[in-house]
């Protein structure tokens, strides 16, 4: 078992605690464990809080950073958000030794020392590296054949690249292949690198951003959108019903998180995985609960 | 060679707003910028908004135009936070990381949106994003999860603090 200290962030465990409960059942199948982080706070967020102090911002990431580093293991994220906040800390830290002396003094004032001892890892690339596709594939008991799930990367998990070091940005193939383990068929469609668009505060860009994405998922005939942020969750969730009023279609899509998907597969049931309370319901994966694979 | 018609044509840099600026944290990185507009191609806001460029906010902070950035005309919240431009930038230059440097000196006189006010203020009062209430607890249990875990106010608050004076912001 590979022990990682678990960042659940925010809006995870406060709005989408199905994500939460899917990822703590879905780990221990491929030996990951994971160390709850007593007395973590939000990232804090890359849009807002990010866009009011910068030096505030980086002082409590680093603060939820010495948390791990007390326990003396890397950190494992589950929100895309998340990531991009605590792993740009850890590289401005590293890479700025004015900023990391600034951000250590104000950690003075609470007894602690950032130093850079724990790594960050967004989840999807623990389980690639830690378990691997192989044995993802091998915890699967009612493989999703037949499923067409589209993707829909975000854009914190990889970009910046140098900083988040997840997957080439510009071809990139993890959420492909996690899709693929579990049996079912991804679908690469034409906006698949556009933005869930919720950090802009002008609607209209936002709007249309979402309404061609869902577009050019919907030509593709997929049955999911299959992500692994939940900010892009709520976006193509709830979001989804202002496009449909908004441009009289109703495309329909409903979006999946990843690990809920994985659960799925591994043999927990439908509805225990909380899809019953999303805006757009995923029924079409209710056909797979009773499609268990033959015992060896 | 033709003499310039009118001392109008003339753009003077306001060298004191880039002074503020680069007392940001990598607000001074804006100088490397030499237009070359590889930001542009894959930016989503630029795509979907006529008014917004990020090499023409660029050269606005190489101006020093404040009055356009941080006007009530400011485009700077349309941008996504999509991070395309930092990747795509050959000059690491991070558009994105000014944009944000931006939004701080708008947030330090108050001006930002109401939304994101909100939301800066829930993290300054409670350490976390979204509000607790005891239905996310409630919520929590019906997947066996334990209720949310305490946030120590003291601490968050104070590494909000300036730890000495003339520190960066
Ligand atoms: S890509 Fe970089 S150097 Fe080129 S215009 Fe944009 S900010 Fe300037
Ligand atoms: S981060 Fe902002 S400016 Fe940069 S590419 Fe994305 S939307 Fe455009």
């Amino acid at each position: 078992m590979k022990r990682f200290a678990f960042f659940p962030g925010c809006l995870i465990p406060a709005r989408h605690p199905a994500m939460e409960f899917a990822i703590r059942e879905t780990l221990p199948k491929l030996d990951i464990e994971l160390v709850d982080l007593e007395g973590a706070s939000c990232c804090p967020d890359p849009i807002y809080f990010k866009s009011k102090d910068k030096l505030s911002w980086l002082a409590v990431a680093a603060r939820n950073l010495c948390l791990a580093e007390e326990l003396g293991v890397d950190l494992v994220t589950n929100c895309s958000g998340c990531t991009a906040t605590l792993s740009e800390t850890y590289h401005m830290l590293h890479d700025d030794p004015d900023v990391k002396d600034q951000v250590n003094q104000r950690l003075a004032k609470i007894g602690k020392t950032y130093k850079g001892t724990s790594k960050i890892r967004h989840i999807a690339t623990v389980v690639r590296d830690e378990a691997g596709y192989e044995k993802i594939r091998n915890s699967v008991t009612h493989p999703l054949v037949g499923l067409k799930v589209a993707i829909h990367y975000g854009c914190h998990l990889l970009k910046p690249s140098k900083i988040m070091n997840v997957d080439n940005p510009d071809d990139p193939s993890v959420l492909e292949n996690l899709i693929r383990a579990l049996g079912a068929e991804p679908v690469r469609h034409r906006n698949w690198y556009l933005c869930c668009g919720k950090a802009c505060q002008n609607e209209d860009i936002p709007n249309n951003m979402m309404h061609d994405l869902l577009g050019s998922v919907h030509d593709e005939q997929a049955d999911v959108l299959g992500m692994i942020c939940p900010t892009c969750f709520g976006q193509f969730d709830h979001g989804q019903m202002k496009i449909a009023k908004l441009f009289e279609e109703d495309f329909h899509t409903p979006p999946v998180y990843y690990f809920q998907l994985l659960a799925l597969a591994q043999g927990v049931p439908y509805d225990q995985l909380g899809f019953q309370k999303q805006r757009f319901k995923p029924t079409v994966l209710q056909q797979f609960e009773e499609a268990a694979a033959p015992p060896a | 060679m033709t003499k310039r018609q009118n001392e109008d044509d003339i753009v003077r840099v306001d060298f004191g707003f880039k002074r503020l600026l680069a007392e940001t944290v990598e607000g001074d990185l804006a100088n490397f910028c030499y237009q070359c507009g590889a930001c542009v191609g894959d930016c989503p806001a630029a795509t979907y908004s006529e008014e917004f460029n990020p090499r023409e906010i660029m050269l606005k902070v190489l101006y020093g135009l404040e009055d356009e950035l941080l006007g009530p005309d400011s485009v700077i919240w349309e941008c996504t936070n999509c991070y395309a431009c930092h990747e795509r930038c050959p000059q690491q230059v991070k558009p994105v990381e000014i944009v944000i440097s931006l939004k701080n000196m708008l947030a330090a006189r108050g001006d930002a949106p109401d939304v994101v006010n909100r939301v800066i203020h829930t993290f300054e009062t409670t350490g976390r994003t979204v509000p607790y209430s005891p239905a996310i607890d409630k919520q929590r249990a019906k997947f066996g999860l334990p209720p949310m875990g305490e946030v120590p106010m003291d601490e968050i608050q104070a590494l909000l603090e300036p730890a000495t004076e003339g520190e960066a912001t």
